[in-house]
């Protein structure tokens, strides 16, 4: 399963709540808001990189470059909109909105 | 003079709220207003530096935010735990904005004529 968040990861629970639900191994699709779980150094940092251990997390170009989100989280995987639409034909897909 | 306060407490692009607020201080520059915009909470990314909107077809809304002395707004506040806690500094910002604490923004809340949330 490829679960898709676009909420951003301090005022929503959205994250939070796909990754405690999420089988390990499932990918998560960071787009819109959701990229901002990729911001080094904020307080989310730890449990996204805990997550990371178990799954990859990958976060929308486009979306990360309209925020200034230039300080990311080592391991977080940069896709464009051919490496989302690659994303969603491999997977079935879990919208977490 | 009296005094309004915008108060941003959402991120831009991924609802209206930033766009409205922007178009908000435009329209509040007709009156003489003495007119602050406050950064609070996802707020504060409205102000990041080096926002490029190009992938998503808008424009950037953190240049518009920097320019709207000739709108009228003399200051420009930011809640110093919301930056730290999304890991940003004021370096990280398109606006000098001037750093308040919780009682700070209380102080600054408490002077207001109004406060328009967005």
């Amino acid at each position: 399963m490829l679960y898709m968040v676009n909420k951003a990861p301090l005022s929503s629970d959205s994250l939070r709540s796909c990754l405690a639900i999420a089988a390990p191994g499932d990918p998560v699709l960071l787009y819109e808001d959701g990229v901002y779980a990729a911001q080094a150094g904020a307080s989310s940092a730890p449990w996204v990189l805990e997550a990371l251990k178990t799954r990859p997390l990958y976060a929308l170009k486009a979306d990360l470059e309209a925020r200034g989100i230039t300080r990311r989280l080592d391991g977080i995987q940069v896709v464009d909109y051919n490496g989302f639409v690659a994303l969603v034909e491999a997977h079935n897909v879990i919208p977490w909105l | 003079m009296k005094k309004v306060m915008l108060i941003m407490r959402r991120a831009p692009y991924g609802t209206v709220y930033t766009a409205e607020g922007l178009r908000s201080v435009m329209g509040l520059a007709v009156f003489e207003l003495d007119v602050a915009l406050a950064f609070v909470g996802d707020g504060v990314y409205t102000i990041m530096r080096n926002q490029d909107a190009s992938g998503l077809d808008m424009k950037p809304l953190g240049e518009a935010f920097s320019g709207l002395s000739d709108f009228g707004v003399q200051h420009y506040y930011v809640h110093a735990p919301s930056l730290a806690e999304r890991g940003l500094t004021t370096e990280d910002l398109v606006v000098p904005a001037e750093v308040l604490d919780d009682a700070g923004l209380q102080r600054l809340l408490a002077e207001q004529d109004a406060v328009l949330p967005f």
